[in-house]
């Protein structure tokens, strides 16, 4: 009898094996596919990974965060004198722009009267915070804590106080996935504010700046240039202030973000009118 | 008893890959060498526990975390998700071969296999979901490897004892 019993669990443990390693693999590979055509299977998985996996990771990398966050301040605490006197320099040299600014705002309002201009202000979605970020490997992708739930949709704009950070490529109830304007796989369509050259810009792969994948008419911006969003993708809002133009190649040229990516901490998710 | 102990060092392991993949899936802005050296950590565990501990749960382990990094790092199911399977499957195909080789030997082959699965991913990455090929990451990944390699492998050997 034992040896009869014997074969038949070595059977049964034999089919649950290959069972398990059939489904796996059928299971992994129906994902791939419908990972392509965004089937809300995968849309599901999505969710559970943004709403329960990020905040378990979260908790088990806390110590690692801690640390991070004790060496920053500790950074910020010795850098603060020098960090006060420049402050103080540049509160000076703002109070000039912003004397200015008003002056400007004021006729920029008077000539559009005059004009019968419409504006085409942005529509201020939201305001979200950061959750965490995973913009070191493969893709810079950073979560908010709002989703579709906050009428968040998919292709919408973050900005932040300097301008364009990111797109909006992913969004569920609670949180939503924004791709930041340095990751190599984003292009956006942007013209040099003085000669109005039209032209795209991606991620260089550096994280830090975005350069000229297209150039239109293979005109070169010069050095310095400020280049805002073109608009005519339709996906950005027009003239969102991206970056400044640091170097100019044969065939391309290199834009500095305005916005610091190393300290994102709340942004808001624009669209426009 | 032996089981006990084979049950001890492989939850030690899983252990380790959950830390390994919770670290590397969260950015640390001021050291991003730190998601780096976990990710290449959660490869070399993952790799060790296919070659010292092979056992069919690692298939659900494999589609797992295959999916939650597609999914936190891509945004999109395929690159790890292949790789992990593959790995799997090709360890199946190669096990009567590797267990003919001496200790040193398979001390390369691990090696080997990991950084082939870090090129291996980029390039799935780059073929599913049009992710440009990173040449500093390869090349940061290769480095740590070359770093945390023998340490990680002594650290296992002593779980192992």
């Amino acid at each position: 009898m034992a040896p009869k019993f014997q074969i038949k669990v070595f059977q049964l443990s034999r089919f649950i094996k290959n069972f398990t390693i059939i489904s796996v693999v059928t299971i992994s590979f129906l994902l791939v596919f419908f990972s392509k055509t965004d089937y809300y299977l995968v849309y599901g998985i999505k969710n559970i990974s943004s709403s329960v996996v990020v905040p378990v990771t979260r908790f088990i990398s806390a110590p690692v965060n801690a640390f991070s966050n004790f060496v920053d301040e500790y950074n910020q605490f010795r850098s603060l004198k020098f960090e006060n006197k420049i402050l103080q320099e540049e509160i000076t040299r703002l109070k000039k722009w912003q004397t200015l600014a008003i002056q400007n705002s004021r006729e920029n309002k008077v000539l559009k009267k005059l004009l019968n201009a419409t504006d085409n202000n942005l529509i201020l979605i939201k305001t979200a915070s950061l959750i965490n970020r995973n913009d070191t490997i493969y893709s810079k992708l950073i979560n908010l804590n709002a989703g579709y739930e906050d009428k968040i949709k998919k292709n919408m704009s973050a900005i932040n106080e300097r301008g364009l950070v990111g797109k909006v490529i992913d969004t569920t109830a609670k949180n939503s996935r924004v791709i930041l304007l340095t990751d190599p796989n984003l292009s956006i369509s942007v013209k040099s504010i003085s000669d109005g050259i039209f032209s795209l810009l991606t991620g260089n792969g550096d994280g830090k700046y975005l350069v000229s994948s297209f150039v239109k008419e293979n005109k070169m911006p010069r050095l310095g240039d400020i280049v805002v969003t073109s608009g005519t993708a339709q996906i950005f809002p027009v003239d969102l202030l991206v970056g400044k133009v640091a170097k100019v190649e044969k065939n391309r040229f290199f834009v500095l973000p305005f916005v610091d990516f190393e300290n994102i901490d709340y942004l808001q998710i624009v669209t426009s009118k | 008893m032996e089981f006990s102990k084979l049950l001890n060092s492989s939850i030690k392991l899983n252990f380790i890959l959950i830390i390994s993949f919770s670290i590397s899936v969260n950015s640390f802005i001021l050291f991003p060498n730190i998601n780096n050296a976990f990710y290449v950590l959660f490869h070399l565990t993952f790799i060790y526990l296919i070659f010292y501990h092979y056992h069919y749960y690692l298939y659900v382990v494999a589609m797992v975390y295959g999916i939650l990094f597609d999914v936190l790092l891509l945004n999109y199911i395929g690159a790890h998700l292949i790789t992990f399977l593959s790995l799997l499957i090709f360890f199946i195909l190669l096990k009567k071969y590797l267990i003919r080789l001496s200790s040193y030997q398979i001390i390369f082959i691990y090696f080997i296999t990991l950084i082939v699965l870090l090129l291996f991913e980029q390039f799935l990455a780059n073929l599913i979901n049009d992710y440009k090929f990173n040449v500093f990451l390869i090349f940061n990944f290769f480095l740590i490897s070359l770093i945390i390699f023998i340490p990680t492998v002594f650290l296992f050997n002593k779980l192992d004892k």
